[in-house]
């Protein structure tokens, strides 16, 4: 239960965290919109953290540019499509699917197929006709010895 | 002797891993691909760093092949590269403009006087040399955020026509320059001399 309380504090700081910069939103609809915009964009400065989490200076713009953005109605699409056009498909956490990146999702179905005709493919049969000749490689073996 | 195929896919898997991270090991991951490249120079309306009244647009940066370098005083790799900059408008006669944006300068909470921006600026450039024709101010670091500007140094050819040709992440420096930057300069400026030849 302590870990339980403890695990949903540290979501709530999370958040808390998120939201230091202190914009001012019309509609609780517009603030879970830039939340969710910040967390699933970018920083092309600190490459491993999204601009909610970004102390850098560049998050800070970009953050302040959502901002600015949804204050003029612009969509979420629209705010992701604008940073697209300035820091490439590097700066969305969701890849777009083009014939590099296509492997991203067939790989592991790929993988699991293969590894299926792999299972399928290795019949146990074979193996009893194994251990009969082995069995009798071994007799064979030991009649040898006692003669 | 069935079974060979087999044992070889493990073996073959395992070199393909070993060549994928053989590359990861030499891959930059800064090297972003540049969406400004081949697109002209976004619009922008911004005062001089210096004489605040004179006003620079993007038609500033056209007729002559532009080396837009982005800087400001606190960053150290800018303050790095300067005396190499300088000597390259000195020797090569390189156009130089800086695009310059202050880091304490929160537009939100103007908490830092323009005079003392200048102060700081005047400072730097008198102790490492000063390789700009001039400096625009981007007060907001709109302008930045349009060309894709990730922090500072960063670099971008601009040919006479405004098209930005290649956009350099990080600091100039002799290697740089002789490999990467220097040969597309030297493109363009013979590209932008063809087309004047040609409009005679």
């Amino acid at each position: 239960m302590k870990w339980f309380i403890f695990c949903i504090a540290t979501i709530f700081t999370f958040n808390a965290h998120a939201a230091e910069d202190n914009f001012a939103f019309e509609t609780p609809a517009q603030r879970a919109q830039f939340l969710s915009l910040t967390a699933e964009l970018r920083c092309p400065m600190c490459q491993n953290q999204n601009i909610a989490d970004s102390d850098a200076m560049i998050a800070h713009d970009m953050r302040r540019k959502v901002y600015t953005l949804l204050k003029q109605g612009k969509s979420e699409q629209e705010v992701i499509d604008y940073m697209k056009a300035r820091y490439g498909d590097f700066v969305h956490y969701q890849p777009p699917v083009t014939p590099a990146t296509m492997w991203l999702w067939a790989a592991p179905v790929l993988f699991v197929i293969i590894a299926f005709i792999f299972i399928i493919r290795r019949r146990p049969n074979s193996q009893p006709e194994d251990m009969a000749a082995k069995l009798a490689k071994a007799d064979k073996m030991l009649e040898q010895e006692r003669e | 002797m069935k079974k060979a195929p087999l044992v070889i896919i493990p073996l073959l898997l395992f070199s393909l891993l070993v060549v994928f991270l053989f590359k990861g090991l030499f891959s930059d991951p800064r090297e972003l691909d540049s969406q400004a490249n081949g697109k002209p120079v976004p619009a922008f309306s911004l005062p001089d760093l210096m004489q605040p009244d004179i006003t620079y647009t993007a038609e500033s940066l056209k007729g002559r092949v532009t080396l837009l370098n982005v800087w400001g005083v606190w960053c150290v790799t800018c303050a790095v590269e300067m005396p190499y900059l300088t000597a390259l408008k000195e020797q090569q006669n390189v156009n130089i403009v800086g695009l310059y944006f202050d880091q304490d300068l929160d537009p939100d909470f103007g908490t830092k006087t323009l005079s003392r921006v200048q102060q700081e600026v005047t400072d730097m450039l008198a102790r490492y040399g000063n390789p700009y024709a001039f400096n625009i101010f981007d007060v907001y670091r709109d302008t930045s955020l349009d060309l894709g500007v990730t922090g500072a140094p960063e670099h971008f050819l601009i040919d006479a026509n405004g098209i930005i040709r290649m956009h350099h992440i990080g600091d100039i420096n002799e290697r740089v320059w002789t490999n990467k930057v220097g040969p597309m300069y030297k493109k363009l400026v013979e590209e932008s001399q063809a087309e004047k030849v040609a409009a005679i």
